[in-house]
């Protein structure tokens, strides 16, 4: 990919053109143009890139909006406020997977939450988003882990007595996902988040495994088929050396129980564990398009669609900013700053992937006040972490449709936060894969159905 | 297999000169990054 910029073009009578930097997007017939700072593209036929006019309607349109996206971008990476929790119920988990990012000891030994301190934490926690979220709109708290449900009578006590007042999801590998689990959950309305690796228990155990080595996904298929039919289920795969040939056996296996939406996510390299199985850019970037093109298949063969939907964040994210609902992909990342995560015992980290690292933790919900530790050291070195900072982002064309995730794993793997994540030519391959599939109107079978029915078109040309 | 009006063989259409797009909304749904939770409170 061409990531420098362009030869300045001559422009029209109202100006020279901006910079836009010229990227193969590896396409027969279309290059895209793009200004990086706001997020502005267009894709231009490349027997017309020669062409003053075709380029300088894009200009056109840039100078009349490029303030707009400036302050939208602005907004979006430096005025948000926190809307989410990543709430840790319990340090212990049931299983020992080979990519977790918390410690051995931590899930081995490690201390669950009191229903007395799960009601103060969320009562806290309900205080401060009021004061900062518009009425109407709920804030949001995952129990994530570790594995929540191994504490869940304090994790349902919590849903119970705070159903109103946020809403909750659950990220679990459905070990402990009974039909009473199942039945409390949907009747809630929580969202239910499981985690698969692989289409067959062969594969699948390879890397979600007990302490004991056995692995879990019976359990997973089961809780599949409760679930069937409830639409706030998803299925979270990491790819990894030991799936990656079998990703899009993968999406067909998903869609086949009707799984809603997934994600496919890279092997967060935090700690040494998952950089063992890392798959390596090209080939992950290989196998995850096919994986795409597959659920684009099953949807033209039979009308319903398997939502990959970290794919679609990186679509939303070129075409409509504002309307992204994942916070990896952008510069700095949503943690510490949209979102934050909380520890049993009351400790604050900036996002899930830094809980096992106790230098970042910012401080405690129920002994500091959460804006005091959103402005703490740790948070502010993960906040204040941004693409222009960091050699070889600072001058790349694609920088907001990426934003060099992760900050945990530069600053653990890499050597800082000025440097690049693990999987930058992967992020690369994915924005060509959706300016491919803009140029080619495709882009839209890959989003949810009404992804933009609160969205204004600022244009739309072709 | 099951055919649907997906199905339909589409005629090649040659696409146009310039592609571009911007939709713009309050930024409301942002929030996560390992979890995906659906924009509507959901009930079987």
């Amino acid at each position: 990919m061409s990531l420098i910029p362009a030869a300045k073009e001559e422009g029209s009578a109202a100006g020279p053109l901006p910079p836009f930097h010229t990227i193969d997007i590896g396409h027969a017939t279309h290059v895209a143009l793009v200004e990086p700072d706001t997020a502005f593209w267009g894709l231009v036929r490349k027997d017309r890139l020669a062409d003053p006019t075709a380029v300088a309607q894009l200009g056109d349109i840039y100078r009349v909006q490029a303030d707009g996206f400036a302050r939208e971008m602005d907004m979006l990476r430096f005025h948000l406020r926190p809307s989410a929790v990543y709430f840790n119920p319990t340090e212990r988990c049931n299983l020992n997977c080979s990519y977790c990012y918390i410690p051995e000891d931590m899930r081995r030994n490690g201390e669950h939450m009191t229903a007395a301190a799960m009601l103060d934490a969320l009562e806290r926690l309900h205080t401060y988003f009021r004061g900062h979220m518009p009425e109407g709109r709920l804030p949001q708290v995952i129990f994530h882990g570790a594995e929540p449900l191994i504490n869940r009578r304090v994790v349902f006590a919590g849903i119970e007595a705070f159903a109103d007042r946020f809403r909750f999801g659950v990220q679990t590998n459905a070990t402990l996902l009974d039909d009473e689990a199942v039945r409390f959950l949907t009747g809630h309305g929580v969202g239910i988040g499981l985690s698969l690796d692989g289409p067959e228990a062969e594969i699948a155990d390879r890397t979600r495994r007990r302490w004991n080595g056995t692995g879990v996904y019976d359990h997973v298929v089961r809780a599949m088929e409760r679930l069937d039919g409830y639409a706030g289920y998803n299925v979270i795969c990491t790819m990894t050396t030991e799936n990656l040939p079998h990703l899009t056996e993968l999406v067909a296996f998903l869609h086949a129980h009707r799984v809603p939406a997934c994600m496919l996510n890279v092997t967060r390299c935090t700690l040494p564990g998952a950089r063992r199985i890392n798959g390596g850019d090209e080939a992950m970037a290989g196998a995850y398009i096919a994986a795409l093109e597959r659920t684009h298949e099953l949807y033209r063969e039979t009308g319903r669609k398997l939502v990959v939907a970290n794919f679609a964040n990186i679509l939303i994210a070129i075409m409509a900013p504002t309307a992204r609902r994942l916070m990896c992909d952008i510069s700095p990342c949503g943690g510490g700053r949209s979102f934050f995560a909380l520890a049993p015992n009351g400790d604050l980290f900036p996002c899930s992937e830094f809980i096992g690292l106790p230098a970042f933790n910012g401080g405690n919900l129920f002994r500091n006040p959460i804006d005091d530790v959103l402005a703490s050291p740790p948070f502010k070195l993960v906040s204040g972490r941004k693409v222009e900072d960091i050699a070889g982002c600072a001058t790349c064309g694609i920088r907001h449709f990426c934003g060099s995730p992760c900050p945990a794993e530069a600053h653990e793997m890499n050597g800082g936060m000025n440097r690049k994540g693990a999987f930058c030519a992967f992020y690369e391959e994915q924005v060509r894969y959706a300016l491919r599939l803009i140029a080619d109107g495709r882009h839209e079978d890959f989003l949810w159905d009404g992804w933009d029915e609160d969205a204004e078109t600022l244009y739309s040309i072709g | 297999m099951k055919q649907t009006a997906l199905d339909k063989p589409q005629p090649a259409q040659p696409r146009p000169e310039i592609i571009a797009v911007r939709k713009t909304c309050d930024a409301e749904g942002t929030g996560l990054s390992h979890y995906i939770l659906m924009d509507k409170r959901v009930k079987r």
